[in-house]
């Protein structure tokens, strides 16, 4: 068990946020495929919350604690098994409290433009998975 | 969404130039020798906006995004501010798109790259990543079918599988067409 109380494995019914910083990661109807797309800078994974769209005020408590400087706009919420169905996966790795990796990323060491477009794939599965939630009224 | 940069801004630059001017009677020649001037670049971006309409709007799209994740750490995991490079390239790319071609969708990616988009659905998307390189990656889901691949941009002729993948995402829809 986890401090904040949660179970070590991600289960497949787990819903999972990744909050959207820029106001071009999503469109009227769903989430673009670079919201998804992994950090460089955090050894390819992706940060998500292991939290539902519900409840929202909770939500955006979470977005504001660890993102203070930059606006949230949203949340793009999906089913752990929706990650795996993109042939990744999602690790818990607290703290903060309900923070987990999106990891499993296509790596190519010897063409950093084909394992870029691997990835796009699997970012473009991912968004074909995901409910777009929005704060307040931020339609784009 | 950004807003988009320039000209969505003419407007209100005619509008106060005519403030200026007043109704053209009692302000000085030179305030007419604005209005003037104004009236036409206004005509000419008529005219502009009119034959190229939708990748204008796409082009300034591409540029209040650059402008808008100027700096790093923009989605405050440290992401890299999009690449002037990618721009220039983004900017090559659109003006090569053939007119019958719909205009994408614009995005910033965490390595300073410019991806652009063809939505039609959740489930048919196109999409590319203009960076640095003359090398574009790009990936499409098209209902159960999907796929990625490489291909390289000369800034002047779009390659030909990436037209393909980019039809077929869309169907032929006429969402934002040139």
């Amino acid at each position: 068990m986890l401090p904040s109380g949660l179970p070590e494995n991600v289960a497949d019914e787990e819903a999972l946020a990744r909050f959207l910083m820029s106001s071009s990661h999503y469109n009227a109807t769903m989430v673009k495929p670079a919201a998804f797309l992994p950090n460089p800078k955090a050894r390819m994974t992706t940060s998500v919350f292991r939290h539902g769209a519900e409840p929202r005020e909770s939500l955006i408590q979470i977005a504001g604690e660890q993102r203070p400087d930059v606006t949230a706009y949203g949340a793009a919420i999906c089913k752990a098994v929706a990650v795996r169905s993109a042939k990744l996966d999602v690790i818990a790795d607290e703290p903060p409290p309900l923070h987990a990796n999106i990891v499993g990323w296509p790596v190519n060491g010897t063409d950093q433009m084909l394992e870029k477009a691997e990835q796009k794939r699997a970012a473009l599965v991912l968004v074909s998975r995901c409910t777009l939630v929005l704060f307040e009224s931020k339609a784009p | 969404m950004p807003e988009p940069v320039s000209l969505t801004h003419a407007p209100a630059v005619y509008a106060a130039s005519n403030a200026a001017a007043g109704d053209g009677t009692a302000l000085s020649a030179e305030a007419a020798t604005i209005r003037r001037s104004v009236s036409a670049a206004m005509e000419s971006m008529e005219q502009s906006i009119a034959l190229f309409g939708p990748k204008t709007e796409a082009i300034s799209e591409i540029l209040a995004v650059a402008a808008e994740h100027g700096e790093t750490g923009w989605n405050g995991e440290g992401a890299e501010p999009i690449s002037m490079l990618a721009v220039d390239r983004a900017v090559a790319f659109i003006r090569a798109l053939p007119r019958s071609v719909s205009m994408p969708e614009v995005a910033p990616e965490p390595d300073g790259s410019i991806s652009l988009d063809w939505i039609c659905s959740r489930s048919r998307i196109a999409s590319i990543s203009i960076g640095v390189s003359d090398r574009l990656a790009f990936a499409w889901l098209d209902g159960t079918d999907q796929g990625h691949a490489v291909a390289r941009f000369d800034g002047e002729r779009i390659p030909s599988l990436i037209l393909e993948r980019i039809r077929e995402a869309m169907g032929h829809a006429a969402v934002r067409a040139a």
